[in-house]
């Protein structure tokens, strides 16, 4: 399933230029169906206007946590509706990122150097397994929380974390959310529901 | 017949303020002497806690996490042939932090320590190494693999010495007494550790394991960013998963490495998930969490709890609980509080719980 409104290019999306390419294997899926993805969202898409993702409670300082809901909700609203997810299903959540929250360990870094006192809701928000908690409790997610720095392609980090993860029976269906945080650039995200239907 | 795949503990590792090695880990939590003391590694002025458990002498992070990637696989007899091709799991704080970025950290430590397979690195705060642990021994046991290494490591620094600090996480009278009544809070610890673990089916050597991970389960809460749910739920849902992978009942757990921090809430949410988990077995069981000698090593804290929990299963002592005032009737468990206890067990819990409402619990075996 593809999202609407996909940007053009795409930070996060799986390399294919080591595939075949279509004209020579028309019946060959692509990378996101063999992965099983069952809904797409990004961070920013295009009827998001260049603005600012919504505010999340708790959170402070930086879009990092309101971009992750953005993009998780927005993805699971694709892939649910306005139903949620079905009671006994567990959804584990796979969260890629290599920046993780750098705006507010910048924060954290030049207070802490200049001798000074942070506030203490940067402590809640110190780790990327935080908002992953936001987004369980507000979506009944009971599947396990697992936050990875990728060493390869983001995507690929995570799908391979997701598979293991549904195989080995701790999640039906995984949340994978990838997003970096540029230092001068925009916050750039995408969630894609993983499994829970027939496995491809 | 076909003999299942489990994932042995072939060779350990560990530093913490208790000593270097896996020997001082085991003495350390069998003396039960808290190694909490002033920090003298960076400013505390500003602190409302000046106290964590820290290593006078120590390298950067990426150095001695080499060094125990190294003793661990030195420990496990394998030379650097029989490393090529392994995979490396690696536990460590994410985002920015001095030295190289993760994903740099976890290839330069394979290429010094000679380890060409896979690499990932884990984040997920408090139960980093422990999901690097599970998810090992699922893709050993699965035949994914014969051989992984994890490890993990936090050194205590100013960053998330002043976070704790400023979320007044931190125990202000400079003890942590976990389950105990008039428990204040968690103290932070140095602790670098690693672990192979290598296929049951894979006979060389004659090595003899330390241990065996006959079970694991990772469940989240689904209750708060981070406030663990009270009804113990999750975590109770991954001792659940591990006694179901190893096919034991509750009754065969003879001893549990708690995660508990010395904090209110989440050691009160722990003993329910042990009495959900265990059911009356959990007010038998030997209980103790090591966090109160060596303190708090975040992402690296599932393999230091690890090996300590494996090294005394298997010379049949348990680790003391120190920091003991009395009783809470929120935590209604067999504490051990009179010194280190002697056990025949030969299976034992040991538990990790983080922001997120992540949950894990991985169950060793011994014998």
């Amino acid at each position: 399933m593809t999202a609407p409104n996909s940007p053009r290019s795409c930070t996060f999306c799986p390399d294919e230029s080591d595939q075949p390419s279509k004209a020579t294997t028309e019946t060959a899926r692509s990378p996101e169906e063999r992965a099983g993805e069952r809904a797409r969202a990004f961070w920013p898409e295009g009827g998001d206007g260049g603005g600012a993702a919504a505010g999340v409670p708790g959170f402070v300082h930086s879009d990092f946590a309101p971009v992750v809901v953005a993009v998780a909700e927005r993805c699971l609203r694709r892939g649910y509706g306005s139903a949620g997810v079905p009671a006994g299903v567990r959804t584990g959540i796979v969260l890629v990122s290599a920046s993780g929250d750098l705006a507010s360990a910048r924060h954290v870094r030049a207070t802490v150097e200049a001798g000074g006192r942070i506030g203490p809701l940067f402590f809640f928000q110190s780790v990327p397994n935080s908002v992953a908690g936001h987004l369980a409790a507000r979506w009944d997610l009971r599947g396990p929380v697992v936050c990875l720095s990728p060493t390869g392609d983001p995507y690929t980090d995570g799908v391979a974390e997701a598979d293991l993860l549904r195989d080995d029976g701790d999640a039906d269906e995984v949340l994978l959310i990838l997003i970096e945080q540029a230092p001068d650039g925009p916050t750039e995200a995408v969630a894609v529901l993983l499994g829970g239907g027939a496995r491809p | 017949m076909v003999e299942a795949r489990v994932a042995q503990l072939t060779g350990v590792h560990a530093v913490s303020a208790l000593g270097r090695g896996a020997d001082a880990q085991l003495a350390g939590v069998l003396a039960g002497v808290p190694a909490f003391g002033p920090v003298g590694r960076f400013d505390t002025a500003a602190r409302r806690v000046t106290v964590a458990a820290t290593l006078s002498e120590v390298a950067t992070l990426t150095d001695e996490l080499a060094v125990a990637i190294d003793a661990a696989c030195r420990a496990a007899g394998l030379d650097r042939a029989q490393r090529t091709g392994c995979a490396l799991l690696l536990a460590v704080h994410g985002g920015p932090a001095p030295g190289p970025a993760p994903a740099v950290l976890a290839g330069q430590l394979a290429a010094r320590c000679g380890l060409s397979g896979h690499t990932r690195v884990y984040t997920s705060a408090c139960v980093s190494a422990s999901t690097a642990v599970a998810d090992a021994a699922a893709r050993i046991s699965r035949g994914d693999v014969e051989r992984v290494v994890v490890a993990a490591g936090y050194l205590v620094e100013p960053d998330q010495f002043a976070l704790f600090d400023a979320g007044r996480a931190l125990a202000v009278d400079g003890a942590v007494r976990p389950f105990s009544a008039g428990r204040r809070g968690l103290l932070l610890g140095d602790g670098v550790a690693a672990v192979v673990l290598e296929s049951s089916t894979v006979r060389r050597r004659g090595v003899e394991p330390v241990a065996t991970v006959v079970g694991w389960g990772r469940a989240g809460d689904a209750f708060h960013p981070c406030q663990p749910e009270p009804g113990g739920n999750g975590l109770a849902r991954a001792v659940g998963g591990a006694l179901r992978r190893a096919g034991l009942p509750p009754e065969s757990v003879g001893y549990v490495n708690a995660n508990a921090t010395g904090t209110a809430q989440s050691d009160a949410a722990e003993a329910a998930a042990l009495r959900r988990a265990l059911g009356a077995h959990a007010t038998r069981v030997p209980v103790s969490s090591t966090k109160s000698v060596h303190g708090h090593a975040l992402e690296a804290s599932g393999l230091l709890e690890l090996v300590v929990t494996a090294l005394a299963l298997r010379h049949g002592e348990l680790p003391v609980n120190a920091g003991w005032l009395g009783p809470d009737d929120a935590c209604p468990l067999n504490v051990v509080t009179n010194g280190p206890q002697k056990t025949e067990a030969t299976h034992a819990l040991t538990l990790n719980a983080a922001f997120g409402g992540a949950n894990t619990a991985l169950l060793v075996g011994v014998g």
